[in-house]
């Protein structure tokens, strides 16, 4: 089933060191739900451990994220693949940063996705759901490291 | 024929399972534990179809309390495939995937741990590298020569493809007034039972003995296990004192018992695999026919069908299974129970990327119903005729039995007319009408609905030779075994596991009716397969005829030898002694009793009868009634007999939501000689129970990516007592003339017309609308967006 999310959020920081945020493995590890490690293998380029629960199923998802369409401190289009006992997932998001004018800055994201496997047979009622859970998670989790700043 | 009075047959008795079921003391696989017993999960396929390039289990194998992983690429190098019953044999089958797998959900290795809990959390630790592979989902798509094989070795999705013309159906079509086409589609769906699938296999490597016990429903279980792990046949020893908890068809459990068996010969300790739901739903053998029908009649302006084309495609899914016979089960019914002069059939059976299709209740009769009842609604309503009227003009009549019908089977009895016009009085037939109207006055879209079938029963598989012509098999038997112990108490022994059919209240109502003892005096046993004598398990409506016709005629040895040794004992001709309650009475007055003979055959060889054995035992092994040929040019009597039912539905539904209630429901049922009533009522309020998830709610929906999205009780929906209305039961009986006590079969009751009904209800409801729904579940989303699109 496919997965589509867009939205915007302001976060209390400049561009610039959105940026650097959105792209450092470490903030990334402690902001997404359920990551269990991301490494770095390149530039932009990463392998990632996530453990999830949806529905009545949990487990596992391992990938890789690449990140392409470098436009720093602006834009970059993020490819996610992988698979694990959930399912099978893929997606890419376009993220644009812009400033506000009340200084902070201004992250937009459009996604698109594709699950398929376990977690799209038992979980297509609220897998939109979760994901619209996940992603809010993520954005107050990475609110949380300007405002520790 | 005016049904015979019986003094335990067909009377209101407790069933003998349920003091044990009732007090909570069943003894279901989940109850069986072994020492040392491990446990198993399997790791399932997320895509459709892929090539299995690699799989790591070393992770896995690290973690405390795993103690082995098995791969398809094992077991497919340590076994033989599953039996297979058509002659396909690059179309082979393994409890795992082996190389590739064929759809998502399908088993690709099985961890075996100490716990259930460790087994699944290994799962997560494997590593599948694999690349996926075209894949195909629909039938038609699935018949045309670019789609991809799901079996490339087998060249093609076709599994079958076969036509048959009985008798003169050109000639009909062209002399008949009209003709019309329609087509209809039996969406997938299954018979859920509330436990699921599960075996225990345990090796003892001394005695070389594999035993099993298993919640299974399954023809020659022990031979296909034996058969697939390359053991003589006496090497399986299959527990059929197992309680099961619902199967209704499904519970085939071979490609779990060949796996579980596997590993328990290889570990040397005893393996117990339970599907969990999920397990159960999308690789279990949990799905039934998928059918796409198209449907020519040829009728004359007075109603009279003469003639049928029907094409029948099947989506068999991944594997053969048993998928393909259940297009030539309802070969045996295929007028209905109409006289209709001649049909063509095609059966068509294609492989595609679902889960493997296998028996339900009806073994494919439910969707062939379907369609002829559809064709009978169509007719009248091209003719503008009373759709109860077109039924009763084509309906065969009772004077007309034993009735041949086009494709070979003979009808044994019925009186289809009575049971129609019981149905009407008790329905209140003009009321039903006027609550019709009434309701539709109101604003409601209200419908009636008719449908008239037969279940074929009796359980003869000679569909096998049939479709497969280098199958050979007539024989298709059922046994008992009866023995009076030295105080004088009976003992039976039935030959096979019980899915809720309540063969233990059979056997010794039979048995307690022939030898005039109480019923619940006698003791029923379920012993092992290898101390069983030879069957054919209870599947096809078959065990009121087979296992009650086996213990009948078991009982009527007994009695012969109780009478003999009588007459030798008083000195009188054994033709002149009548038998009555246990004793043998003789015309002056004197009476040997059951003591006496059980005195005399247990302790004294010296007063028996000069050449008779000692003790009281008899057995019988019984061939299916009327079943004793191979196919002859496509043509073949299948069954004994045919059970009638005939349903009449009153439904409603808002247009705007569009949720059908049922108002009033109301079924005829005529299966000959009843030999429990409360069972037999059982099964037919389940059976339209059933019958009401296919025609409203149940199916087995893929998304286009072939994965299945109704695989948990969240979306695949079932009927409960908000669903399912009271049910009138109208009783008729009209005995076989081929079985001992004129009984037939009954265990598909309900399910068989319940669908066919119903869909014809919420037609009548939107004939004004000029909707056809032509596809089952009919949903309330459909019936409401039919609607609407009508409106705008």
């Amino acid at each position: 089933m496919n997965l589509n999310l867009t939205g915007t959020e302001s976060i209390q920081t400049n561009p610039s060191r959105l940026w650097e945020s959105v792209i450092d493995p470490a903030v990334l590890q402690r902001s997404i739900p359920g990551c269990i490690s991301m490494d770095e293998l390149a530039p932009g380029e990463y392998t990632i451990t996530l453990e999830l629960k949806v529905a009545a199923v949990g487990g596992n998802f391992e990938g890789s994220v690449k990140l392409s369409e470098m436009n720093p401190p602006n834009s970059c289009l993020i490819n996610v693949s992988g698979n694990g006992t959930l399912g099978i997932g893929k997606g890419t998001a376009r993220v644009t940063i812009t400033a506000n004018e009340d200084d902070t800055a201004r992250i937009t994201y459009e996604a698109d996705g594709e699950v398929s496997g376990l977690v799209a047979g038992v979980g297509q009622r609220v897998l939109m759901g979760v994901a619209k859970h996940l992603v809010r998670q993520f954005f107050t989790a990475l609110k949380k490291e300007f405002e520790a700043n | 024929m005016a049904a015979k009075k019986y003094k335990f047959i067909s009377q209101p008795r407790h069933p003998t399972e349920n003091r044990r079921f009732v007090a909570g003391r069943g003894n279901f696989v989940a109850d069986i534990d072994r020492p040392d017993m491990l446990h198993v999960a399997p790791l399932s396929s997320h895509y459709p179809a892929a090539i299995i390039n690699n799989i790591d289990i070393s992770e896995a194998m690290m973690m405390d309390g795993v103690i082995d992983v098995i791969t398809g690429a094992e077991i497919g190098a340590a076994i033989q495939p599953l039996m297979n019953g058509l002659d396909t044999p690059k179309v082979q089958r393994f409890p795992l995937a082996v190389n590739r797998v064929r759809y998502a959900g399908e088993w690709v290795c099985a961890v075996v741990a100490e716990t259930r809990a460790i087994a699944e959390d290994a799962l997560e630790k494997i590593i599948i590298d694999a690349t996926p592979q075209p894949f195909v989902l629909d039938a038609e798509e699935a018949l045309l020569p670019s789609s991809p094989p799901v079996h490339p070795k087998h060249g093609s999705n076709i599994l079958l493809d076969r036509k048959f013309v009985w008798g003169t159906v050109g000639e009909d079509f062209v002399n008949a007034e009209h003709n019309l086409s329609f087509s209809v589609i039996w969406g997938r769906n299954s018979t859920v039972p509330i436990e699921t699938f599960g075996v225990v296999a345990e090796w003892n490597g001394w005695d070389n003995i594999l035993d099993v016990w298993a919640s299974v429903q399954m023809p020659k279980y022990s031979d296909q296990i034996a058969r697939c792990l390359n053991l003589p046949g006496n090497a399986v020893r299959v527990h059929y004192d197992v309680d099961v908890g619902g199967s209704y068809g499904v519970k085939r459990g071979i490609k779990h018992a060949t796996l579980i068996g596997y590993i328990a010969r290889k570990l040397g300790r005893p393996i117990r695999f339970i599907e969990d739901r999920l397990e159960n739903m999308r690789a279990g053998d949990a799905h039934g026919p998928e059918r796409k029908f198209n449907v020519e009649v040829a009728f004359d302006s007075d109603g009279s069908v003469r003639s049928m084309k029907m094409r029948a495609l099947d989506n068999a899914g991944a594997y053969a299974g048993r998928a393909p016979f259940q297009l030539g089960k309802p070969i045996s019914a295929i007028v209905g129970p109409y006289q209709i002069n001649s049909v063509s059939y095609h059966a068509i059976s294609v492989t595609s990327n679902k889960t493997v299709q296998e028996a339900v209740r009806g073994f494919g009769q439910a969707p062939t119903n379907y369609a002829i009842e559809t064709a009978m609604d169509r007719v009248a309503s091209f003719l503008k005729m009373d759709r109860l009227a077109l039924r009763q003009r084509n309906l065969i009549r009772s004077d007309q039995f034993p009735y041949l019908i086009p494709s070979g089977s003979t009808y044994d009895s019925g009186d289809y007319h009575a049971v129609i016009e019981k149905v009407l009085t008790a329905a209140e037939y003009p009321t039903l009408l006027a609550n019709r109207n009434h309701l539709r006055d109101e604003g409601m879209m209200a419908g009636i609905g008719i449908a008239a079938c037969l279940e074929p029963s009796g359980g003869n598989s000679s569909f096998e030779p049939l479709l497969n012509e280098s199958n050979k098999t007539s024989t298709w038997m059922e046994s008992c075994q009866i023995n009076i112990d030295g105080l004088g108490h009976l003992t039976a022994r039935i030959h096979t596991t019980s899915s809720g059919q309540g063969h233990e209240t059979l056997v010794s109502t039979v048995l307690g009716e022939v030898l005039e003892i109480d019923p619940s005096s006698i003791r029923i046993t379920r012993p092992n397969s290898l101390e069983s004598l030879p069957g054919n398990s209870p599947v096809g409506s078959r065990m009121a005829i087979m296992l009650g016709g086996a213990a009948a005629r078991s009982a009527e040895k007994l009695k012969a030898k109780l009478i003999k040794i009588a007459a030798h004992s008083l000195g009188i001709d054994a033709e002149k002694l009548t038998y009555a309650g246990g004793n043998v009475l003789a015309p002056d007055g004197r009476k040997h009793t059951w003591q006496d003979a059980v005195e005399l055959a247990h302790r004294q060889f010296h007063n028996l009868p000069e050449g008779m054995d000692p003790g009281l035992a008899a057995f019988d092994i019984m061939q299916v009634p009327t079943g004793n040929a191979l196919p002859v040019d496509g043509k073949v009597h299948m069954y004994p007999c045919y059970s009638f039912e005939f349903h009449l539905v009153l439904l409603a539904f808002d247009p705007v939501i569009g949720r059908p209630e049922i108002h009033s429901y109301t079924v005829g049922h005529d299966c000959g000689t009843v030999i429990n009533p409360a069972i037999v009522s059982g099964m037919t309020y389940g059976g339209i129970a059933h019958g009401i998830g296919a025609a409203l709610l149940e199916e087995f929906a893929y998304d286009p990516n072939g994965q299945l999205m109704t695989q948990s009780f969240l979306d695949y929906l079932m009927p409960s007592s908000h669903e399912v209305p009271p049910i009138q039961i109208v009783k008729h009986c009209t005995p076989s003339p081929h079985t001992v006590f004129g009984q037939k079969g009954s265990g598909e009751s309900g399910y068989l017309g319940s669908p066919a009904a119903i869909s014809s209800a919420i037609n009548d409801a939107v004939s004004a609308l000029d909707i056809r729904f032509e596809k089952l579940p009919i949903r309330m989303s459909a019936i409401s967006d039919a609607i609407a699109n009508k409106s705008a």
